[in-house]
């Protein structure tokens, strides 16, 4: 187990350290000043430019300025943007806050929803329910997340009124952003109008949340049904049956935990697709999270924002990749024979 | 699946209309403004856009006096009085005693409004040895293309609360640019705590003033929020807090406000007005704005510096048609610079007919006579003076293909367009201008004036010294028939020389919730939340 987490922990790093190399060459590909797009410091603030051209080694080889990048990278020195000149990494955090929460919340409501459903639609198998279960979630998965947030903008706050049309929160409210995370940051905050702020958050989130669960809830409805399928099947199950064991004992006991094993191997996929979904909807619904700075950023020509963006949707889909295999390493071994028999 | 989702949805929303007493509270005490773009900073006196305008003018700043467009007469703001000397070179004014600061998280005033903040906020723009001068690009566009900067030979702190402004010459728009958006007070005490703090560029971020809302907060791309200056001089403003949302989607704008999320939004889509004044719910105002849209040439770049070329390219544009489909009857079809409301326009027409054969003959003359290729710019946001640009710029290429010239269309995000323009990178560009006070010399020299070529407002980076020698001329004369009859002269230069192509002028609109009342839309410069108020419903 330790040489198979030591072994994903030095393929998490070598990738990192190949990501270091694309985004540092990025600032050579990039037109204009390859300075200037590193540090975001311009030539016409010569003073600075100067100090930054000596401390990012730009007298010196390419090697020189690379091991100089990647210790500026580490030390949180991520260069300031050339729009609004304010530090790159200072204006992470907020930003990865929001788009944590709803990736998160999202991830969250798929995995409550779709596995009870793919088990129900297992159990049900051939069924009504089963293919209406099961139609209906193939056409959800066929829809483009793009649309499927302008129809739900349209019906649900066009028609129906019963949800905003964009933001976190009605700004009248005056909740200082700490965390970016709206739910964490009223409920730290000192408003006096607290519960209503929550509410409000509550009735701008659940729309963009919805919108970013149906992918991942029609997959797992679908590899859930499959599984548990596959899972009766086995030999165990059978015996189980023939010691007279009741028909939900076998499925908590015995089916069950047996059958998350391809969902919990799925989700480090899953959360890469979210990731994805996330910055359609972030721009589509005016989120501020990480997703929507990186596109207006690419609009905006702004080359620091640009790779700061880029780093962190990437370092977080490989941290969690990595996270998930080493849990479902841990917890289902027959995986780490199969891996260590290659 | 979808019933169970639908169920949760309608759970979570139930539970939304809990504590609608507290949320009513919330929403009655403020204002949610949803702008058109970022401002490029919290001070007017670094730019001219239109946007920074709105975030800031109105709002966090005074000036010495104000226009009142309806009686068309200065009002005194935070001078009390003031009188003219020396034969009209030198202004004398009086200040108020009574003004405050805004206190803020950063900075807490220790003394009221007087004379030092006037010379510190005139210095600022004035004066190349000012400690304030170079901050933040020190570039101050207002003051160098209406000329203010030549024209203002010193300003002098006589009393604690009279200054003496010296000008070199007799000035008769002089007044009219110190009522405009640009000329707003600072304050020195907040200069001299930044400096002691060695961050002199946060004056214009994080920034203070006497207005009636004080800054509080601004996140780039989503909100700007202000909180009601409680200390204000004139009588406080009605909401509490005042927040823009940033929403340059001019869709995303219109269905904000139709569900609520806005109370009011610039520059609704033309086409769609008549539809939101039909709904009860929605109101939509309109002022004549002295605007006026126009395709400039950049003459600093061949073929465009051939005057041939640029009258063969006025001809080859059908401006009625254009007019007609991008404002849709929102527009009158300019027949010079001077829009129709101001006192020097006259209804001679002062632009080229459309004539393609024309066109091409000049091109010929000129030596193109297979054409060229070019591009047009076309600005990423609405304006009142140009709703859309981009649907604007491609009529006008499917024109110029008529007479052999291969248009491309190029955009950049609106900052960065600014920036380029000013850099001079453009073939031509689709701009316009709004008039920043009433005097007609506002639509001469900010845009044509070899000043404004070097401060880069000038879109056609167009310099002609007999043209500045004509501008100088009517702003020293003091007759008004004699300044018409020279601004009829000034006209037919530019239709001669025809560095731009004048396209039209418009009506500014804006639509607000029907519960919202007293949001001015003045003519000159910016919209003003002083007055803006909530009707509760039991008065509707």
């Amino acid at each position: 187990m330790i040489r198979y987490s030591l072994r994903r922990v030095v393929l998490l790093i070598i990738t990192l350290w190949l990501l270091t190399l694309l985004l540092f060459s990025l600032n050579y590909w990039y037109p204009g000043d390859p300075l200037t797009n590193m540090s975001g410091i311009t030539a016409n603030n010569t003073i600075a430019y100067q100090q930054a051209e000596l401390a990012r080694g730009f007298d010196q080889g390419l090697f020189s300025q690379y091991v100089l990048f990647l210790q500026h990278l580490l030390h949180g020195d991520w260069g300031i943007s050339l729009v609004t000149e304010q530090p790159v990494f200072g204006e992470i955090k907020p930003l990865l806050g929001a788009t944590l929460e709803l990736g998160l919340l999202a991830m969250a409501l798929a995995l409550v929803l779709g596995i009870p459903l793919g088990v129900y639609a297992a159990i049900q198998q051939r069924g009504a329910l089963d293919r209406v279960i099961m139609g209906m979630s193939l056409s959800a998965y066929s829809i483009p997340v793009f649309w499927l947030a302008q129809l739900f903008i349209l019906l649900f706050a066009l028609k129906l009124s019963w949800s905003p049309i964009s933001g976190q929160i009605n700004p009248l409210y005056a909740i200082d952003v700490q965390t970016g995370s709206v739910l964490i940051d009223i409920l730290i905050s000192d408003s006096p109008y607290k519960t209503a702020a929550f509410y409000n958050a509550l009735h701008h989130l659940w729309v963009p949340v919805v919108v970013l669960a149906i992918m991942p809830l029609t997959m797992l409805i679908r590899i859930m049904r499959n599984s548990v399928l596959d899972v009766l099947q086995q030999n165990y199950i059978k015996a189980a049956r023939a010691r007279g064991l009741n028909d939900r004992h076998i499925m908590f006991r015995h089916t069950l935990p047996n059958a998350m094993q391809p969902i919990v191997r799925q989700l480090g996929l899953q959360f890469s697709v979210l990731m994805t979904n996330i910055i359609i909807t972030e721009v589509i619904f005016n989120w501020p999270g990480v997703g929507s700075w990186l596109v207006k950023s690419i609009y905006e020509r702004d080359f620091p924002v640009i790779q700061a963006g880029l780093l962190v949707l990437a370092t977080l889909i490989l941290l969690v990749n990595v996270f998930v295999d080493v849990i479902h390493a841990w917890r289902y071994p027959q995986i780490r024979k199969e891996i260590d028999a290659e | 699946m979808l019933q169970r989702i639908a169920i949760i949805c309608s759970a979570a929303v139930i539970a939304a209309c809990g504590p609608v007493a507290e949320h009513a509270q919330v929403e009655q005490d403020g204002l949610v403004y949803c702008s058109e773009g970022n401002p490029e900073g919290f001070n007017p006196q670094l730019g001219t856009s239109g946007t920074t305008v709105d975030a800031t003018s109105a709002q966090i700043y005074d000036r010495l006096l104000d226009y009142d467009a309806k009686r068309q007469q200065f009002i005194p703001a935070l001078a009390r009085g003031w009188q003219a000397l020396d034969s009209g070179t030198r202004y004398r004014f009086d200040l108020r005693t009574d003004v405050a600061f805004h206190h803020t998280d950063w900075f807490t005033p220790t003394r009221k409004f007087n004379a030092d903040d006037v010379v510190f906020s005139f210095n600022r723009w004035l004066s190349p040895q000012h400690s304030y001068h170079h901050v933040n690009g020190g570039r101050y566009p207002f003051f160098r293309s209406s000329g203010l900067i030549r024209l203002i030979h010193s300003i002098e702190r006589i009393d604690e609360y009279t200054v003496d402004i010296k000008l070199n010459q007799p000035d008769s728009s002089f007044l009219a640019n110190l009522a405009t958006d640009f000329a707003v007070i600072l304050s020195e005490e907040y200069g001299q705590q930044l400096l002691r703090n060695n961050q002199p560029e946060q004056i214009d971020r994080l920034p203070v003033g006497t207005g009636p809302f004080q800054f509080e907060l601004f996140r780039k791309d989503f909100i700007i929020r202000y909180q009601r200056h409680e200390g204000y001089w004139r009588e406080a403003p009605e909401i509490k807090r005042l927040v823009y949302v940033i929403t340059p989607n001019a869709n995303k704008r219109m269905l904000k406000l139709l569900t609520g999320e806005c109370d009011v939004i610039p520059y609704p889509l033309v086409n769609e007005l008549s539809q939101l004044d039909q709904d009860a719910e929605i109101k939509v105002g309109s002022s004549v704005s002295p605007n006026v849209s126009f395709w400039a040439f950049n003459t600093k770049r061949p073929p465009f510096d051939n005057v041939l070329v640029r009258r063969a390219l006025a001809h080859a544009i059908n401006r009625p048609a254009i007019v007609q489909t991008i404002y849709d009857g929102n527009a009158r079809l300019a027949s010079g610079m001077l829009p129709e409301t101001s006192w020097a326009y006259s209804d001679v027409e002062q632009t080229y007919p459309y004539d393609p054969a024309k066109a091409r003959e000049l091109l010929a003359q000129a030596g193109y006579p297979n054409g060229f290729s070019m591009s047009i710019w076309a600005m990423p946001v609405q304006r009142a003076y140009n709703p859309n640009a981009q649907r604007m710029a491609e009529l006008m290429q499917a024109d110029l293909a008529r007479i052999g010239i291969d248009a491309t269309i190029v955009s950049y995000e609106w900052n960065t367009f600014r920036q380029r323009l000013v850099a001079g990178q453009h073939d031509s560009v689709l701009i316009g201008w709004v008039a920043d006070n009433a005097d007609p010399d506002n639509f001469f020299r900010p845009i044509l004036s070899c000043a404004a070529a070097r401060s880069g407002n000038n879109r056609a980076m167009w310099c002609n010294p007999e043209f500045d020698k004509l501008l100088v001329a009517a702003i020293s004369e003091s007759d008004i028939d004699q300044r018409k009859h020279l601004y009829q002269f000034i006209e037919d230069m530019v239709m001669q020389q025809a560095p731009l192509v004048p396209i039209a002028n418009s009506l500014r609109y804006q639509a607000h919730r029907s519960d919202v009342e007293g949001v001015e839309l003045p003519p000159y410069g910016g919209i003003n939340f002083r007055y803006a108020r909530r009707v509760s419903d039991d008065s509707l």
